[in-house]
């Protein structure tokens, strides 16, 4: 089946489409790609121009139904191949991009975003308001975004830079990163990777931070005001700078109080370490250590 | 969570108090913020479990779980009022398991499905209560969702790399729901174990529901 498949797209040649279409204000894009790319850039316009490469077999269509644009591709054998699009948009456009193997890369749209792919990776530059970025098998990265922000992956990591806003991420297995956050509610966690966080803690804030297997490293600007509340069963708590541990409830948790202690702040790993330092320290020696996990390195007793 | 009546907010909000200490905490309530928040949160913990019957079924496999069990076994629950005796630490937890369990688990009152063995380590302490209360509900939610994955794998809606990924990841959750659960079998009352087991299943329905979704779509 595989090799009648293959001979029969060779017979197909590669075809390129290149439609632009006017658009009204507030409009939003909607494009379904099964397989192939979806790479989306934003300009000055109030147009949407659509480039693609596909298979000669298929069509692709764009539509303008009130203030939604749609694209499409179809085939009139069945399932369309794989679709490469380039669309140029407005910078206020919202999107709606969605695919199954399909990788998902959006520059400067200043715009709600949603984008979800199975197997692919998502990558966006920009987005405002509500950002949605859900990937099954791919990373999903996100960098100078205003607004909620929401992004799942299963088995890859979730990397977040330079945004500001409600930030929820979560994995299975990898890691979660997240950068130059200016946030007052930020929860990520993964179940197998590390997490690490470096931005500010707004005083009422709330953070969670939390890993199953994995280290949690987090970077705590000077002054801030926080209640940081450190949960590790098998892991070792590190600081970089002196703090003040209070609030030592019973086993594997305790408190420490910076500041006011305004922000709520929770730091949890299962089975790994967590670490405190201060943005100036690029080493750390570990100023304050606690230990008080029941077993010894290397002994898996959970 | 500093003074002597965290520990009794719960009994306060299940009028459990006798008169004279009921009346010292509500005194104290008026002058103790953290003590107001937490009750305030128990009382959204609770409220939500109070509606636990009568939840629809949010997620989108419904209607492929209602067609594997037959919907005429779904048994609609009596709605009643609830009165809940858990601890501080178990309430929270529960917090985080009603809403994501709510959402199928008790509109699955079926009969004729065996549910996975429990979660728990039989022989050292007795399970939360709050832990006990969920886990047949959990562990047919999961069941079903499990069948309708493997379902998906046979007839090939699903593609292999994609059920060895999710397969892969579920495997992950399990041993971290296992290490969890042995963890709080020792430490029954850990605030932090109850809440990490209680959102580690959740994450485990919140896969498996996102596998169903992906199936819908392909």
């Amino acid at each position: 089946m595989f090799v009648p498949t293959l001979a029969l797209a060779a017979l197909a040649t590669l075809q390129q489409t290149d439609t632009t279409v006017a658009v009204r204000p507030g409009s939003r894009l909607e494009i379904d790609n099964f397989g192939g790319e979806i790479a989306v850039r934003a300009w000055d316009r109030s147009e949407v121009r659509v480039h693609a490469e596909h298979s000669s077999r298929d069509r692709i269509t764009v539509s303008a139904d009130g203030q939604v644009v749609t694209v499409k591709a179809s085939n009139r054998r069945g399932m369309t191949q794989s679709v490469d699009y380039d669309i140029t948009v407005p910078k206020s456009m919202a999107l709606a991009l969605s695919g199954t193997y399909t990788d998902i890369k959006v520059t400067g749209v200043e715009a709600e975003i949603t984008a979800e792919t199975v197997q692919g990776e998502i990558t966006v530059t920009g987005g405002s308001g509500y950002v949605s970025l859900k990937s099954v098998q791919g990373a999903v990265t996100l960098e100078g975004c205003r607004g909620r922000i929401e992004l799942s992956s299963v088995n890859e990591g979730v990397t977040v830079h330079g945004c500001n806003g409600d930030i929820n991420a979560e994995t299975v297995n990898g890691d979660i990163e997240l950068t130059g956050i200016e946030s007052s509610a930020v929860d990520v966690s993964t179940v197998n990777g590390d997490v690490t966080f470096e931005g500010t803690f707004r005083d009422a804030g709330r953070y969670r931070l939390s890993t199953h297997d994995g280290d949690v490293a987090v970077t705590i600007p000077i002054r801030t005001n926080a209640s940081v509340t450190v949960s590790t069963l098998n892991g070792d708590f590190e600081a970089c700078f002196p703090v003040p541990i209070t609030g030592m409830t019973p086993k594997h948790r305790f408190t420490i109080t910076l500041g006011s202690g305004s922000a709520k702040v929770e730091l949890e790993s299962f089975n790994g370490d967590i670490k405190l330092r201060q943005p100036s320290q690029t080493e750390c020696r570990g100023v304050t250590k606690h230990k008080d996990h029941d077993r010894d390195d290397n002994d898996d007793q959970y | 969570m500093s003074d002597n009546w965290t520990t009794r907010l719960s009994e306060y909000l299940d009028e459990t108090l006798p008169p004279a200490e009921r009346h010292a905490l509500a005194a104290h309530l008026s002058g103790c913020a953290e003590c107001t928040a937490t009750l305030a949160e128990l009382r959204r913990v609770v409220a939500q479990a109070q509606a636990l019957e009568d939840r629809p079924p949010r997620a989108d496999l419904w209607p492929v779980i209602a067609k594997r069990i037959g919907a005429g076994q779904v048994v609609s629950l009596e709605p009643r009022r609830r009165r809940l005796s858990f601890t501080v630490p178990q309430l929270l937890a529960a917090g985080i398991a009603l809403a994501v369990f709510s959402a199928g688990g008790a509109w699955l009152a079926l009969h004729g499905r065996r549910p996975a063995g429990p979660v728990f380590v039989a022989g050292t302490a007795a399970p939360p209560v709050w832990l006990s209360a969920m886990q047949p509900n959990y562990d047919r939610t999961v069941a079903e969702l499990r069948g309708a994955l493997d379902e998906s794998r046979r007839s090939g809606r699903l593609d292999s790399t994609t059920v060895r990924v999710l397969e892969r990841s579920l495997a992950t959750i399990d041993t971290a729901i296992a290490q969890a659960s042995r963890a709080l079998a020792l430490d029954p009352g850990n605030l932090y174990l109850n809440q990490h087991l209680a959102e580690t299943m959740r994450r485990k329905l919140d896969l498996l529901r996102q596998a169903s979704g992906i199936t819908q779509r392909t």
